[in-house]
């Protein structure tokens, strides 16, 4: 069925944008001598003279040949061949989308939950502001200011990393009423929790940039631990609640191991450091938390081993970060970078010399910040509103009423009862956009200079190359007809009552 | 909870103060970027092939990597001169009869390729190959006309005057260091026809299964084959090398495990590295003796970004150096407000000019009809010759001028010779002879009130306010900003002189497949010559001209064009240039607007780039690049 | 953390909301809620005031630019009218400069008024202002044509599908796939090629016939799971037609999730049409959208931010607008949501029990 779908569309597109392209244009406004056999190579090597609908079952061919191993998307105008070419773009746009789709959901659907609890407040009011605000944004607007401020402004201030009184000032009034917002409570309390956050705020800026800490950030063992204590206590209070103590007090020696073995592992952290090992580093600290957590307690160790495997996770994540963060200063130092270290385009810099992991790591991680920040930006909205709706439209279900009065607490009414529920509807949009994506962030790749999948159906049809038009749409259609599959059967797996068959 | 609220909250704080113990005092020192050695430049696509020859990688990008990676007798420079390279080798006539014309070129002692090996006149032979079609077809090699099937060497090159005159094999000197070429007649564009350096001893080797960098003896016995395969017409051979040329230079990525031969080449820069899509990076080679001292660079990496704002604002991070790109006035104004950044106007080959159409185009069979209509009848003839001549004396050039492309390139100047561009040899002469001023003289406002008196003549009820001779215009795509807001300028100013100007919707083709058709009666749109050439307008005017799509057709014409393809004095051309452009005025046939503005901005720290109009444009002079 | 309510407040909610909604028909309630969404009213306003603005400024039009059937706007300007570029109120260098002065004559001294070119100029003289009342008025009909064709097709046929199930889902379904393997590009691409200069309506419409496929999952999906309700047995017993149970039960529990959606979809119109124009697709001279002006001045971004910030801050309202009236819309049709309960009401009720 998706194989007649996938026929089909794709017999229509082929001819419409073969009627819609004239790739002789440029040839019969030249004036070189040459140009009569200009034309005649063209048309000979497109094969213009055989009618589109015709020429399409010459594509056809070539794709059907993936069924004996010959598998052949053609050549793209400048002979090389559509499957390379696609073979280099598809890790690129993943790169670019992944990330991006992953924050923005994770974002969308807490700051969906905040809002959805306390719908009407000022908070409510302000994210969806901010939220339709950011999704009513083109792109390339969003992009053109991330990096004029985010990266050339930044960059600029890092010549001189002292942050000026104004800078101070306004961050830390954004801080503190966004912390004051965000916690909320009565009108004293607001201005209690501003004031704490604000000054809060500005001393931990003030030192920061009279230390020069911006021009050589790092976290140190002190930081990492008091941050993974900090971990432990949320993703505790989250999960099972803080009066669970022998959770909280798995999770706080999962964080107090982490500390211990801060040093040691930063033997490992080398410059010949690879993914395998950061693999193994996971796994590691995963069987650390699965451990903590069997332990720590008899009942509910389901929850409690997902409880102190975050925490593990979370913990060995800082710590990793910490590392990335120790590189930036050798990293500015080195001459391909100038100490211009936030990047406005591309995916790495060409300059700098392959071998140390880290150095690598943190260039295509500077160079995913932009495009990740844009793309967050933009999609973070939708996810806003489903989850905040969908959350709101289950908290007045009977079930929800049913929990309540059988007296549980307010947080497993919502993270247990109400929270799962809520993601259902969730799933297609998510499969849909992260299909959509993969395909779609043709303007997102263009400003930030990616050569990702977007890019080449731009210049697929720019450049009136039909074979690699054609190659790009192959991969995209199918992707997209597969996330909609998986979809319906996240869908009826997640929600029981849903049937679709007859 | 409240309580816990609160605490939350210092704990929030606490966690952000702590962040700043793991920090000690230590003050940066940005380095000067005076000791940078590395450029990098923005290109508007990313190299798809080593060998830009064929006629699907001839992209200005691979064009670009092949002039820096490659010196040949000569280049065009920022004057549009072409200069020759001396430190190469030389070429001169060394015969010319009415049937036997011959150019020698001889290469220079000691010059060598980047792998160490010498280059001499075998090197040249290879170019008759990629040109020459009776030898594609004696060598069993395929015939480069057949439209079905590509010839074994699939080379742009074929189908030229190279092509169509060169007589037999060229020839070879006794010390093998000079080439002679020899054509059948006089060619006026003979600098630009002839051969260039190919490392044929690399090919060679790659035919025979090398992948690996081999020593000079065994590199000078392949060329020896090469020059044996050539003269024998060795089928055989040829084909493996031809598979090579063709293919194996099409690679997009770059690394240690290419095969080194790809890269032997003879220019101040090697490539080093290429990601497919992204980026090409050259490195100095150390070799290099076959052109002008580089003034140091060890680096020159090609960017491809697509988007020109997003040049821009990389140019402004000191990502890039230089960026030349198709720009608009507020991205001038934007880069000229850049600190540290500096801003090459200028004007790239492309000059815009307006067609009127005197009868049918060359795709179609039907009469045209329209006003335009050249005619036997004397009376219709004049009638639409004094409509022509109306349309032209009203068209906004002045005022397309001043706001399209002042705002771009301040220097700009109206183009009024249909052959020279202004600061070319001779174009005052013709500017001031040809009759063009009756379309400058006086003010816009007057031309218009002429105009409209011209048309009165025919139509008495013609007015500002009432256009009575409807004109089908056709111009470029509609995406083209530049183009919409001309033709918007057009459609308002030629209304003042009686004029209806439409444009028609274009069908299939896009606009440039209804170039041939009757169905307009103007047009407007660029001519790119990409070569100085004193027959390279002929193409547009000749009444049989490949590019004369307005069916133009003069006796006078024919035969001052035929003239311009043999041998002249710059005087002689000029003034079959004047027989040419006086018809053109006095007939109304078209008129220069202005040459296509084209802006480079580049790190202010970067010195000697000089941006040229013709290919290779911008990297004409990489030589002269340092910081 | 939400808070813990007392009997008593529980109850007297609860006598609130009856008490509001008593004797009033479904529709009535909705549109009482609806009233009450400050932030909908607001942009209920906000968007009939541009609209109003816009469309009486331009003037109506019909057909393509220079084929149109026109009413006069009142703006002296049409988008054809070429003028000198002024350097009126202009900074040394630049031409075409917005001569809208807002501040009063005590603040700089100049005095408020509109003067010749409010928003300023284009490249070639246009008066801006009229270019961006016409763009605004072209992508606002694009948005009102991609939004009501989406939301009627996705609407119909995800309802259809979710309702019946079986081989008519299963048709629906792949059909709505094919829809969303065809690129939306590649459609703006082919008619910006072929039909370019018919004008923004047959644009909006092709888009539209390919922009309802994310809706129509999203309705499916609802009533895939509220046909298996009670409510829906309920009326099914009751011996409800398949055509009641959908428009009367189902639909109006599924409105709310269809009514953001559609707007995020007009929303997202406005934004599909100004990416169509970045990259050379979508609203093409002679005729103007607001995306198409915002894409081909967004290098003036730095140098002439007029240029870009009046079409920039007409998309971000409308967009805005739309979405705080989809918001708005939401929440009153929501059968279950309840009015926030202020202190006031609380007091109010007791007040009244206590008179009663």
């Amino acid at each position: 069925m998706l194989f007649v779908i996938l026929l089909g569309s794709s017999f229509l597109i082929y001819n419409l944008a073969a009627i819609a392209s004239d790739p002789l244009e440029e040839l019969r406004v030249s004036s070189d001598p040459k140009v009569k056999q200009q034309i005649l190579v063209l048309i000979r090597d497109l094969q213009l003279n055989v009618p589109p609908p015709l020429r399409y079952f010459n594509w056809l061919k070539g794709v059907l040949g993936g069924f004996v191993g010959d598998f052949n998307l053609g050549l793209t105008r400048s002979h090389e061949s559509v499957a390379d070419a696609i073979g280099h773009a598809i890790p690129i746009s993943i790169r670019l989308v992944l990330g991006a789709t992953i924050l923005a959901i994770v974002l969308g659907i807490t700051v969906g939950i905040v809002t959805a609890l306390r719908q009407y407040s000022k908070f409510d009011y302000a994210m969806t502001f901010l939220s339709f605000l950011f999704f009513s944004l083109p792109i390339f607007w969003v992009a053109v200011l991330l990096k004029e401020y985010l990266a050339i402004g930044f960059n600029d201030f890092l010549a001189d990393p002292v942050l000026s009184w104004p800078w101070l000032l306004g961050l830390s009034v954004f801080a503190g009423v966004f912390w004051s917002s965000v916690l909320g409570g009565s009108r004293s309390q607001v201005f209690l929790k501003f004031g704490i956050a604000f000054s809060a705020n500005a001393l931990v800026l003030f030192l920061l940039s009279e230390t020069h800490w911006f021009a050589q950030p790092a976290l140190g063992p002190l930081v990492v631990f008091a941050m993974s204590l900090g971990v432990a206590f949320v993703v505790t209070h989250l999960s099972v609640g803080l009066s669970n103590r022998k959770v909280l007090y798995g999770s706080l020696s999962v964080s107090v191991l982490g500390f211990a073995l801060y040093l040691p592992v930063q033997q490992l952290f080398t410059k010949q450091f690879s993914d395998l090992t950061l693999w193994g580093l996971f796994a590691a600290s995963l069987l650390v938390g699965i451990t903590a957590g069997y332990f720590s307690t008899k009942i509910d160790r389901g929850a409690a081993i997902r409880t102190t495997s975050l925490v593990a996770l979370l913990t060995f994540g800082i710590i990793y970060v910490d590392r990335l963060m120790r590189t930036w200063k050798s990293y500015s130092e080195t001459d391909a970078i100038n100490y211009r270290p936030v990047p406005t385009v591309g995916e790495a810099n060409s300059l700098l010399e392959p071998g140390n992991y880290w150095f690598t790591t943190l260039d295509s991680a500077l160079h995913l910040f932009l495009p990740t920040v844009a793309l967050t930006i933009i999609s973070f909205a939708g996810y806003v509103r489903f989850s905040r709706g969908s959350l709101l439209e289950v908290l007045n279900q009977d079930y929800i009423r049913t929990a309540r009065a059988k007296g549980l607490t307010e947080r497993t009414v919502i993270m247990r009862h109400a929270f799962r529920n809520a993601l259902i509807p969730l799933t297609t949009i998510i499969a849909a956009d992260f299909a959509g994506v993969i395909g779609g962030a043709i303007i997102t790749e263009r400003v930030f200079g990616w050569v990702g999948m977007g890019t080449l159906f731009n210049k697929a049809i720019g450049g009136q190359d039909l074979n690699l038009l054609m190659g790009v749409f192959f991969v995209t259609s199918s992707l997209a007809v597969l996330a909609n599959l998986v979809a319906d059967l996240l869908y009826s797996a997640l929600d029981p009552r849903i049937r679709i068959g007859k | 909870m409240k309580a816990t609220r609160i605490a939350r909250a210092i704990a929030v704080a606490a966690v952000g103060a702590l962040t700043v113990t793991g920090v000690s005092t230590l003050v940066v020192n940005p380095a000067d970027a005076a000791v940078r050695s590395t450029v990098v430049v923005v290109s508007s696509n990313a190299m798809t092939s080593l060998n830009p020859g064929t006629p699907d990688t001839n992209l200005t990008i691979n064009a670009d990597i092949a002039y820096v990676t490659g010196m040949g007798f000569n280049y065009y420079n920022d004057q549009r001169n072409l200069v020759q390279n001396k430190v190469l080798g030389s070429y001169k006539i060394v015969k010319n009869t009415a049937s036997d014309f011959r150019v020698a070129y001889t290469l220079n002692a000691g010059k060598v390729w980047s792998d160490g090996t010498p280059i001499t006149g075998v090197d040249l032979l290879l170019s008759h190959v990629l040109s020459s079609g009776a030898y594609s077809k004696a060598a069993g090699l395929g015939d480069p006309s057949n439209t079905e099937v590509a010839p074994l060497f699939n080379s742009g090159g074929y189908g030229g005057p190279y092509d169509s005159h060169v007589v037999g094999l060229p020839t070879l000197s006794a010390d093998k260091m000079t080439v002679t070429v020899r054509y059948d007649a006089f060619q006026p564009d003979w600098q630009i026809m002839g051969p260039g350096v190919a490392p044929v001893h690399a090919l060679e080797l790659m035919a025979a299964g090398k992948k690996t960098l081999q020593s000079v003896s065994a590199n000078n016995t392949a060329k020896a084959k090469f020059l044996t395969d050539f003269k024998t017409k060795n089928s055989a051979s040829l084909k493996k090398i031809a598979n090579i040329w063709s293919n194996d230079y099409n690679i997009a990525t770059i690394s240690s495990s290419t095969n080194p031969l790809l890269l032997v080449s003879n220019g101040a820069y090697i490539v080093k590295s290429a990601v497919s899509g992204q980026s090409t990076t050259l490195v100095l080679n150390p070799k290099y003796n076959s052109g002008p001292k580089t003034s140091g660079l060890k680096t020159i990496v090609f960017k491809y970004i697509d988007d020109p704002t997003a040049a821009a604002q990389a140019l402004k991070n000191g990502e890039i150096n230089v960026f030349q790109g198709q720009a608009d006035a507020s991205s001038v104004a934007q880069l000229k407000a850049m600190s540290g950044v500096t801003v090459a106007g200028g004007t790239s080959a492309c000059f815009e000019h307006v067609d009127l159409r005197q009868g049918a185009g060359p795709g179609t069979s039907d009469d045209y009809t329209g006003p335009f209509a050249a005619s036997n009848n004397a009376t219709k003839n004049a009638k639409a010759r004094a409509l022509r001549t109306a349309f032209l004396l009203a068209y906004p050039r002045q005022e397309i001028l001043d706001k399209l492309v002042k705002p771009i390139n301040s220097k700009a100047v109206l183009v009024n010779s249909s052959f020279l561009l202004p600061g070319q040899t001779g174009y005052n002469t013709i500017v001031a002879k040809s009759g063009v001023s009756k379309f400058t003289a006086g003010t816009q406002a007057a031309r218009t009130a002429a105009a409209l008196e011209l048309v009165k003549n025919y139509y008495p009820s013609a007015s500002a306010s009432n256009q009575v001779v409807d004109i089908d215009m056709l111009w470029g795509s509609r995406a083209n900003t530049r183009r919409a807001a001309e033709f918007e300028l057009v459609v308002a100013a030629e209304a003042k002189a009686g004029f209806n100007v439409t444009d028609t919707m274009y069908g299939a083709d896009g606009w440039g497949g209804e170039l041939d058709n009757n169905d307009y009666d103007a047009a407007f749109f660029a001519w790119c010559p990409t070569a100085v050439s004193q027959t390279g307008s002929n193409a547009n005017f000749q009444s049989d001209g490949s590019n004369n799509h307005i069916g133009f057709a003069s006796d006078s014409v024919d035969n001052a064009t035929h003239t311009l393809e043999t041998k002249l004095s710059d005087a002689q051309i000029t003034a079959q240039y004047l027989i040419v452009e006086k018809k053109l005025i006095s007939d109304a046939v078209t008129l220069p607007i202005f040459q296509h503005p084209a802006v480079t901005g580049y790190t202010s720290a970067l010195k000697g780039v000089k941006p040229a109009p013709l290919s290779p444009n911008l990297v004409w002079n990489f030589w002269q690049w340092h910081f | 953390m939400a808070k813990k309510k007392t009997a008593p407040a529980v109850a007297g909610e609860n006598a609130i909301e009856l008490q509001e909604t008593a004797g009033l028909s479904q529709n009535q309630i909705v549109f009482r809620r609806f009233l009450r969404h400050r932030a909908a009213m607001i942009s209920v306003i906000g968007l009939l005031f541009i609209v109003l603005f816009v469309f009486s400024a331009a003037g109506l039009r019909f057909g393509s630019e220079r084929n149109a059937a026109t009413t006069p706007g009142w703006w002296p300007y049409s988008i054809t009218d070429i003028a000198d570029m002024s350097s009126e109120n202009c900074a040394e260098g630049l031409v075409g400069c917005p001569t809208l002065d807002v501040l009063p004559a005590f603040i700089d001294g100049t005095g408020m008024g509109l003067g010749k070119h409010p928003f300023g100029q284009d490249d070639i003289g246009r008066d801006y202002f009229a270019l961006v009342m016409r763009g605004a008025e072209q992508s606002i009909q694009i948005m009102l044509i991609i939004g009501s064709i989406g939301a009627l097709l996705g609407t119909v046929i995800g309802a259809i599908s979710g309702f019946f199930r079986g081989w008519i889902d299963a048709v629906l379904m792949r059909l709505t796939d094919f829809i969303i393997t065809v690129p939306t590009l590649i459609i703006g691409a082919v008619i910006g090629h072929r039909v370019g200069n018919l004008g923004v309506t047959l644009l909006g419409v092709f888009l539209g016939l390919f922009a309802w496929t994310g809706l129509s999952r999203l309705v499916r999906g609802e009533f895939l799971s509220l046909r298996e309700r009670e409510f829906v047995d309920a009326a099914r017993v009751a011996g409800a037609s398949n055509r009641r149970i959908i428009f009367k039960h189902i639909l109006p529990n599924a409105v709310g999730v269809i009514i953001v959606s559609v707007t995020l979809l007009m929303s997202g119109a406005i934004l599909l049409e100004t990416g169509l124009s970045y990259l050379g697709f979508g609203v093409v001279s002679p005729d103007v959208s607001l995306g198409s002006l915002i894409s081909q001045y967004q290098t003036s971004f730095s140098v002439r931010p007029w240029l870009f910030w009046w079409p920039g801050f007409l998309i971000v309202a409308i967009a805005l607008c739309i979405n705080f009236i989809g918001d708005g819309l939401r929440d009153a049709f929501d059968p279950r949501q309840k009015r926030r309960i202020t202190k006031r009401d609380l007091v109010k009720a007791d007040k009244a029990s206590k008179d009663a």
